[in-house]
């Protein structure tokens, strides 16, 4: 009895990584920035709150008419980005501005079937695989926190990445293993995804329910 | 709990808003008498009818504007601010 | 002694598992699928509880946890509904607001008191003797209140979900079911919620499915559609704009937000008002009908039925073949149609209940009286006498329509059906079946189906329309089943005890309103919530008035429906929390760790016990050596662009058009009444840079502010907020100049290369950092932020470097110190909510030069008229008592101020503080006179500030 078809228990579990240490990221805003970046053959999304895939793997979450947060991929190196900064800090055009984002922001990505469910635990905006599809982006609170959550799934599984203030990582952590208790979902390392994430699947293939 | 449709982020939860007062063109500080300030800073208009509000979306920080109607409490509109205060102008009534 | 009946009655029971447990100390059995109540019913207890004012014995009147006499203890947890809660094995339930046992309360004397007790005795009691309130009011509270708060009851796991559907359906009877399957056939995402663990509502338990065929073709046709989701034992509590809606199942709250929602609560049964209607034996029909069909229990032995329609002859039929024998059907009704099919009951048409008389021990029903009515439906004085031991009364319904009124609907009297109806409802919300009044399964799965179909469309979904369904048959509410009796004791509300005459008295009081009516005599005020009494409570109040029923009307409905614990309500109370990068490095060194809104910060290194002399040792060695403290909670903001410095201008009191690059400069800001919110540093890294810090608590409203205004000045500046980006350290002391030397060989840190007040940026300890050299607690010091990546190993750096010079650590508390020493305000603290810079010693930092500043012209107004007060600084010796914050200073018999900071100084070996005084006291050597918290005066002398190092030659080294 009880909630039904909402949720059973399924084998697979949920997964939460910090992978802040590794993985590069980085932002730009300013009311040139997009226009820059567009020069500077960076993939820049249509509209706002939409993220697009970047040539080097990774993904640009476009969050405003002026701002842009970008990341690499999962096994990118730390220095991903240090070309277009250096780009940036030799023109200095007038309205683009770097964001700090490996240090002012934290990284985590909740991963599986249940992620919806857990993050519904956290956060008011619907998360669900059908209402959220990969590209979309939600810059809303979840548990008390500003985040940006971005919809861009590994391989075939379902991946939320979640960016928020990092010094507010110890305490999102710890909100995020106590709501993924309850669907036996586990913190996981940066290797886990990095394999789901070389999954390739046809297009047509993407995760179910959420 | 009311919904609040943002200009940039579309509809969500009133408690991701915070109130930032009704939008009121300030008075030219050099010119406006000492009463007509003090009205401006303390004083807001009660009328049972729509006001026209300040509101920020507190996860981005993003300021917008709603116009509101009292009595229902219905928010009927939300735009940029840009449409009041213009794209990239100087608001007027302030000195260059 | 069981009185369970043979299958298939008991639907829920599962006869081959018992369960036992106790009640009141004594043992007991029932099957799993029992409720505490069914349970007991079987077992013969019929007494559950004892009412709230007169202590009468309380049973089953609902049966389906509708009504508040089933109010039991469930070990810690109080006001436990016995007829909704399982029984498990070993669970140990007492009856509540007893003294004794539900069985034998010895308050049941205050039954012989009722007299003295009508509604709002309390009012008009207890005034004299003078005092005698006191002492009564305590024996009230002691017999009040029903339940016991264990205040040792461990912490449960609660959370809250937030769930999300197209349509949400309240109620899973046929009209639930059928809205429900209607919504998801037309696409819709649809979330179905009934508060009983089964599905069908009242055709679970009714008459009009005797094989069960119906209710499971319902079934099947909720389970075929897999955007349908069911969530049983599930209570909606409450609804809030645009469709919110609170629901709680065991200990989780689900927010779930529907864009439509059809409501099917059902209604609720109504009772006959006559004497000792309050008995346990004394039950609504349905109350019957569920204890035969979910729990197999026979409801008694003999039985009398009161009705107003066919309900009545329905029950009896199930009765019948329960073997309970019909002693006689009283029909309100002077001429009945005839009864369906050939029943033989002793049926007397235009008669009613006159009284229960209570059985052998007065706990029970042991017979009824049963008079005609006259052609007007009062009671005739021919009186028929019947021996019983259980009541049926089948008079009317009232819709379950609670949470349809929280919308904004009303309820407005049909005096057709005589029975409230909903009018008003929102555009996204439907109301279906018997809550609004259609009855009978056809119409009831017709409306569901409309509801269902009318909210998809309303969603923009493709759905059929269709009318409303006519009622067949109606509702056959009676008009008036109440019938007062001389000797009373004739209840219209359960819960508080309330008869006909405390209605009528309320009326007679001058409290001719319904809200008044329920404000004095406190009737619907109960766990009930009027349930069972707004109606009766209408009906008197229309005829004590002169008004219609709806005239009269009934109370205002508000959120929660049911109870509801604080623990749904607070979930797991997140509570963000900030920390540092170098949070390790001051846990390791046994830092006291103190929150600073969110962030967690050291406030002195070391344990409690040596607190004081920790703090001594810290201010020592920064005044004598060097010092290290972690300032990364200050804001951090970059505003850049090519309108920087005008943005900078406009916002902060001071000038910085023409602040140099390589400069820092004091910020302070005003809002646009002219009070000071906060102040920092700005450094200018170049032309279009501005790098500002804020206070810890303001970067966050500062930022916003920043941007409210840009928002309207459209200044070409972009304005970031980077605090959490930057980990940032002050290094103060003699040696800080030595120790930062050491690290960052290539910075040229002379007085003239790095004078006081500048900025650089460079490399320390080969870590990109902008350093600053500021003056924060009065010596030599330099500010240095470095991404927030580098922070533990600039931390690491300085330490070791440091540690030849005797570096030390220092936290909250001696910084708070060395600054108070300096005379540098807090903002907040030494500053309030209306303090203009002129009255803190601020003024010099403000411009008069320029033409605008946020609140320039309040300030502006502020300077026009004498100063209401002034923040001077005070002195007393060390051996003086110690004032604190917020003692006032006084003058007389007025108070002139109060102090705001004040400190013991180790190294001035005096106490120094601020304060507040009146302008004439603000002259140096002024005495003034301070107020302790136990009404001593104590006496400080006015001092300019700063306290240590007037000239800042210290600092300027």
């Amino acid at each position: 009895m009880g909630v039904r078809r909402r949720q059973r228990p399924k084998r697979r579990a949920n997964s939460a990584s910090p992978i802040s240490a590794c993985c590069p990221r980085t932002g730009f805003k300013g009311w040139h920035a997009l226009a820059w970046l567009r020069e500077q053959g960076i993939a820049v999304p249509e509209a706002n709150n939409r993220a697009g895939s970047l040539a080097g793997g990774g993904f640009a979450a476009r969050l405003a008419d002026t701002e842009l947060l970008l990341t690499g991929s999962l096994d990118g190196a730390a220095d991903t980005f240090d070309g277009l900064l250096a780009a940036l800090g030799e023109a200095k055009p007038s309205g683009v501005y770097p964001v700090p984002r490996s240090d002012g922001s934290a990284w985590l990505t909740m991963t599986g079937r249940h992620a919806p469910s857990c993050m519904a635990k956290l956060c008011g905006v619907d998360l669900r695989s059908k209402k959220f599809p990969e590209g979309c982006v939600a810059q809303t609170s979840v548990a008390r926190l500003n985040a940006v959550v971005v919809r861009a799934d590994l391989g075939s599984v379902f991946a939320l990445h979640l960016f928020f203030d990092s010094a507010s990582a110890g305490y999102f952590w710890r909100c995020l293993v106590d709501a993924a208790a309850e669907y036996r979902g586990a913190p996981v390392g940066v290797l886990a995804l990095r394999r789901l994430a070389a999954e390739v699947t046809p297009a047509t293939g993407r995760t179910g329910d959420g | 709990m009311k919904m609040m449709t943002c200009p940039l982020n579309g509809p969500r939860n009133i408690s991701e808003f915070a109130y930032g007062g009704e939008v009121i063109p300030e008075p030219a500080s050099d010119t406006v008498d000492d009463a007509g300030w003090a009205s401006f800073v303390f004083l807001s208009d009660n009328s049972a009818g729509v006001v026209r509000e300040w509101w920020c979306h507190v996860p981005t920080s993003y300021w917008f504007i709603a116009e509101r109607h009292r009595r229902s409490n219905e928010i009927l509109r939300t735009y940029p601010a840009s449409e009041v205060f213009g794209a990239g102008a100087q608001a007027k009534d302030q000195p260059a | 002694m069981s009185t369970r009946l043979p299958e298939p009655a008991g639907r829920l029971i599962d006869r081959t598992r018992t369960v036992a447990f106790t009640f009141d100390g004594r043992s007991y059995e029932g099957f799993e699928g029992d409720t505490i109540a069914s349970a007991l019913y079987a077992n013969g207890v019929r007494v559950l509880s004892r009412s709230f004012k007169y202590h009468r014995p309380r049973g089953v009147f609902t049966m389906a946890g509708r009504d508040a006499n089933t109010l039991v203890q469930v070990g810690p947890e109080p006001s436990v509904l016995a007829d909704r809660r399982p029984i498990t094995s070993g669970l140990a339930v007492t009856a509540q607001n007893v003294f004794g046992r539900a069985e034998r309360d010895f308050g049941a004397a205050l039954d012989k008191l009722g007299r003295f007790m009508p509604a709002g005795f309390y009012y008009k009691a207890f005034f004299k003797p003078k005092g005698s309130w006191a002492y009564w009011e305590r024996v009230l509270r002691r017999m009040a209140g029903l339940g016991t708060v264990d205040v040792h009851t461990p912490h449960g796991p609660f959370d809250k979900q937030y769930l999300f559907a197209d349509v949400a359906v309240i109620g899973a009877g046929p009209a639930g079911i059928a809205a429900a399957v209607a919504a998801a056939k037309a696409g819709a995402e649809v979330l179905l919620i009934d508060e009983n663990p089964y599905l069908g509502g009242a055709l679970a338990w009714g008459r009009e499915d005797p094989d069960g065929s119906r209710l499971r073709a319902l079934e099947a046709s909720v389970a075929a559609y897999p955007t349908l989701s069911v969530m049983t034992d599930t209570v909606c509590n409450g609804w809030f704009e645009d469709n919110w809606l609170a629901l709680i199942r065991e200990n989780r709250l689900s927010k779930l937000r529907a864009r439509a929602v059809v409501m099917a609560a059902g209604c609720d049964g109504q009772p006959a008002v006559f004497r000792n209607n309050d008995l346990p034996g004394v039950m609504l029909g349905s109350a019957a009908q569920r204890l035969i069909r979910l729990y197999g229990v026979k409801p008694g032995s003999r039985a009398v039925i009161v009705t107003s329609g066919a309900e009545g002859y329905e029950v009896a039929l199930d009765l019948r073949d329960a073997g309970v024998e019909i002693a006689c059907l009283a029909d309100l009704r002077q001429d009945p149609p005839a009864a369906p099919g050939d029943t033989h009951f002793p049926v007397i048409a235009g008669a009613a209940v006159r009284a229960a008389v209570p059985g052998r021990g007065g706990a029970g029903v042991g017979g009824a009286e049963v008079a005609r009515l006259s052609a007007d439906g009062r009671l005739g004085t021919s009186i028929d006498r019947f021996a019983c031991d259980l009541i049926v009364t089948t008079v009317g319904h009232h819709p379950a329509a609670q949470l349809l009124c929280q919308t904004g609907a009303r309820l407005r009297y049909d005096d057709d059906a005589q029975m409230f109806r909903v009018a008003g409802l929102p555009e996204t919300v439907f109301a279906a079946g018997s809550v609004d009044g259609i009855f009978g399964l056809e119409s009831t799965i017709a409306d569901g189906t409309r509801a269902g179909s009318a909210a998809a469309a309303a969603i923009g979904l493709d759905a059929k329309s269709s009318e409303r369904p006519q009622s067949a048959p109606a509702g056959e509410g009676a008009p008036w089943p109440i019938f007062p009796h001389a000797e009373g004791k004739d209840f219209i509300d359960f819960d508080e005890d309330l008869q006909v005459k405390d209605i009528l008295s309320s009326y007679a009081e001058g409290y001719d309103g319904i809200e008044l009516v329920k404000r004095f005599s406190t009737v619907g005020m109960g766990p009930s919530q009027g349930r069972h009494s707004a109606l009766t409570a209408a009906r008197i109040l229309s005829r004590a008035a002169g008004t219609t029923v709806d005239g009269a009307g009934v109370t205002t409905v508000r959120p929660p429906v049911g109870p509801e614990k604080i623990g749904h309500l607070a979930g797991r109370a997140f509570q963000p929390v900030r920390l540092t990068a170098m949070h390790h490095r001051h846990v390791a060194l046994a830092a006291r760790m103190m929150p600073a809104g969110a962030w967690m910060r050291p406030a002195y290194y070391g344990t409690p016990g040596d607190r004081d002399a920790a703090i001594h040792a810290e201010v020592m060695a920064v005044r004598e050596n060097v010092g290290l403290i972690d300032v990364s909670t200050l804001g951090g903001i970059d505003i850049r662009g090519p309108e920087a410095a005008e943005f900078m201008n406009r916002f902060y009191t001071f000038a910085y058009l023409k602040q140099p690059v390589g400069r820092a400069r004091y910020v302070l800001a005003t809002d646009i009444g002219g009070v000071i919110i906060d102040d920092g540093v700005a450094c200018r890294f170049g032309d279009e840079h501005f790098y500002v810090t804020t206070t810890t608590s303001t970067s966050d409203s500062v930022y916003r502010q920043m941007l409210w205004y840009n928002a309207q000045w459209r200044l070409k500046v972009d304005i970031a907020n980077v605090t959490a980006a930057y980990a940032a350290v002050n290094i103060a002391g003699p040696k800080s100049r030595d120790v930062l030397a050491a690290i960052a060989a290539d910075v040229d840190l002379s007085a003239d290369a790095c004078p006081y007040m500048g900025v650089r940026e460079g490399l320390v300890a080969g870590l990109p950092a902008r350093l600053l050299r500021v003056g924060f607690v009065g010596e030599l010091g330099y500010e240095i932020h470095v991404p927030a990546s580098c922070g533990e190993a600039l931390w690491d750096a300085l330490m070791e470097a440091g540690a030849a010079h005797g570096i030390r650590p220092f936290g909250v508390e001696a910084q708070r110190l060395l600054r108070l020493e300096k005379g540098h305000i807090i903002i907040g603290q030494d500053t309030d909510g209306l303090t203009f810079p002129d009255e803190a010693g601020m003024g010099w930092a403000v411009s008069v030069k320029k033409p605008y500043f946020v609140g320039a012209r309040s300030v502006a107004i502020q300077r026009a008229r004498p100063p209401q007060r002034l923040l001077v600084g005070f002195e007393m010796a060390k051996d003086d008592p110690l004032p604190e914050e917020c003692h006032l200073v006084v003058r007389d018999d007025t108070i002139t101020g109060r102090v705001t900071s004040v400190a013991l100084s180790p190294v001035l070996g005096k106490i120094v503080g601020l304060a507040y005084v009146a302008p004439d006291q603000a002259e140096e050597g002024t005495a003034i006179s301070i107020k302790l918290t136990d009404g001593r005066l104590v006496t400080a002398r006015v001092v300019k500030p700063p306290f240590y190092d007037p000239e800042g030659d210290r600092q300027a080294l």
